[in-house]
């Protein structure tokens, strides 16, 4: 997943609101239990994928994640013992005891993938549109040093995977790369040929780098000035969404709208405060993205 | 191939019958108890003969239908019944602790399935004293009527002693509360093997040579009993929740107390300091006098509930 420059008023605005917006939408999954609510933050999520045109790169990594919250969903009523509704008895299952699959369990282990799927999402979309450059210059002021190695880190990761396919193909030119076979085991052989190599130049660039910084005189860099520039139109809609996101969703718990609990029996209320929730948070969060004046690419 | 398909579903199917998986909650038990109490079954918190149960529950199923509780570690461990919380009170461990039909459990509450007739008793208590009560009194007639895990065990009365009166009684006791058949035998291996539950009476003094019995004598570290008999069976001294002596009984004085060696089944002691002792002993064998005991003394004129309160 890498960050490709959009003319779109999320690229358009600045790391604090854009990367705020993200995380608010992060910090809203994490509290929020009530099913509805997350699935609002997911086609909140998605929609700002489509608005801030990443809707491919939020696919790609759906395709990781998808089966990652299946998975969790699956296990969870394996191996909790929670919840009164029992579907299925799987009698006595050493060193587990008596597995019982609980129509809680299995709620909760739904809501829990879901909430996996928005958090995972929202970071993908995160990635995908806020510079890293730009965080990296913001993180900078905080700490310097963590910015530097971050911004090593990010720049030696593709000089790696470029190491890494010119290593293959070399490797491709030789006249006995076949021999190996062609099955999954001989590729895997191959594969962790090339990844050896890589990892050896890679601990060779690190040392080459590290002098090169210190001779640079990297180590004695203050922490640089702050340049204030006043906020865009896009930079307010994207932090106050964020802001509203995180304060409409704590609000909600607090004032008991969306309430969800799944243990010992499911509960959940479904009404107009809910609903009016869900509209109000979708609102909030895909508003920004209407405003599309003075947006360059 | 079809044929073969089919016998092989039928195989499974029966497998999962047997192994007791299937669809659905499955059979709910009938005649289940369940009491919860505090501090040895001083204080009642909850107990109801018609508990809310539901298919085949199993024993924190069961609780969490009828009481308000907070678990850990996934659900398997009981933090809170009803607000009051096991950790620490005054520097003392104190943690819920069940018992099904008598005897503590040797797994925990959600892998361990309720039967018909099971009487389920969570108590909190101290347990700096005793890490474990293997068996209580608590729930009798219990474990006689229903046995262990649903299955129903011989029930042997092991008279050791001249005088057959409190023998006599307390086969008359064990009757009335609708045990159907009540062996009669001589200290030894039980008759219907290792899986009978047995019923010591006797002075102390005849008794303690049962391995089982005798390891009353070592105090709650031992027995998970909170008195401990003196070798020459003249006294028993009665011990505080922190296993220090309360008092002692001299003549007359009985106890009624079970204990269970690791991996057998309970055994039951009704015994005393000399023949009015046991007759004491076996007189108190009644479920109102035994209701939510861990044990019973029994001096002249009055039942003390073990551990004794703190003075």
């Amino acid at each position: 997943m890498t960050y490709h420059r959009q003319a779109t008023p999320l690229h358009a605005a600045r790391v604090v609101a854009g990367g705020g917006f993200c995380l608010a939408l992060v910090l809203c999954a994490v509290i929020a239990d009530h099913p509805l609510v997350l699935g609002a933050l997911l086609v909140a999520v998605l929609g700002a994928g489509v608005g801030a045109r990443c809707l491919g790169e939020l696919g790609r990594v759906l395709r990781y994640a998808l089966p990652l919250a299946l998975i969790a969903a699956a296990l969870n009523p394996l191996f909790s013992h929670q919840g009164l509704t029992v579907l299925a008895r799987l009698g006595d299952v050493p060193p587990f005891g008596q597995l019982d699959v609980t129509l809680e369990a299995l709620v909760f282990g739904a809501v829990f993938a879901l909430k996996l799927l928005v958090v995972v999402l929202a970071l993908a979309l995160l990635s995908s549109t806020v510079d890293p450059d730009e965080m990296l210059r913001v993180v900078r002021r905080v700490s310097l040093r963590s910015a530097l190695t971050a911004s090593l880190a990010t720049r030696m990761w593709t000089v790696l995977e470029r190491d890494a396919r010119r290593l293959a193909e070399a490797r491709r030119c030789r006249a006995d790369w076949r021999e190996g076979g062609a099955g999954r085991a001989a590729r895997v052989a191959a594969a962790a040929v090339v990844v050896r190599a890589v990892a050896a130049g890679a601990l060779e660039r690190a040392v080459d780098v590290a002098a090169t910084l210190e001779i640079r005189g990297y180590g004695s860099v203050r922490r640089p000035p702050r340049h204030a520039l006043p906020w865009s139109r896009h930079d307010l809609d994207f932090a106050s969404a964020g802001l509203a996101l995180v304060s409409l969703t704590v609000a909600s718990r607090l004032a008991g709208v969306g309430d969800f609990d799944t243990y010992p029996t499911v509960h959940g209320s479904v009404g107009l405060p809910e609903g009016l929730l869900v509209a109000v948070l979708l609102g909030v969060a895909l508003l920004p993205f209407t405003d599309r004046r003075g947006v360059t690419g | 191939m079809r044929r073969r398909t089919r016998a092989g579903l039928l195989l499974a199917g029966l497998l999962a019958g047997i192994s007791g998986c299937g669809l659905g909650p499955g059979r709910t038990p009938g005649g289940v108890g369940l009491a919860v109490t505090d501090d040895f079954g001083r204080a009642t918190v909850f107990d109801s003969g018609a508990p809310r149960v539901s298919g085949q529950d199993t024993v924190m199923r069961l609780l969490e239908r009828n009481v308000t509780i907070t678990t850990r570690y996934g659900g398997g461990f009981v933090q809170s019944i009803d607000g009051r919380s096991g950790g620490h009170v005054a520097e003392r461990p104190i943690d819920w602790f069940y018992y099904v039909n008598g005897s503590e459990a040797e797994k925990g509450a959600a892998a361990t399935v309720v039967h018909p007739g099971d009487r389920v008793w969570w108590d909190r208590h101290d347990w700096g004293a005793a890490m474990d009560t293997p068996a209580v009194v608590g729930s009798f007639p219990e474990p006689f009527l229903h046995g262990r895990a649903g299955r129903r065990l011989p029930v042997r009365v092991d008279c050791l002693g001249a005088d057959p009166g409190p023998c006599r009684m307390v086969a008359e006791r064990l009757g009335a509360a609708g045990v159907p058949t009540v062996g009669r035998g001589s200290p030894g291996p039980a008759a219907g093997g290792a899986s009978a539950l047995r019923v010591l009476v006797g002075v102390w003094r005849a008794l303690r040579r049962d391995p089982t019995a005798a390891r009353l004598e070592g105090g709650p570290v031992s027995s998970g009993v909170y008195a401990r008999p003196t070798a020459s069976g003249a006294s028993i001294e009665l011990l505080d929740e922190r296993g220090r002596r309360a008092q002692a009984l001299g003549p007359a004085g009985g106890l009624v107390a079970a204990t269970r060696s690791e991996g057998d089944m309970p055994v039951w002691v009704v015994t005393g300091t000399d023949s009015a002792g046991v007759r004491q002993a076996a007189g108190a064998l009644r479920p109102e006098v035994l209701r939510h005991r861990f044990a019973v003394a029994v001096g002249p004129g009055a039942s003390v509930a073990l551990p004794e309160a703190p003075r």
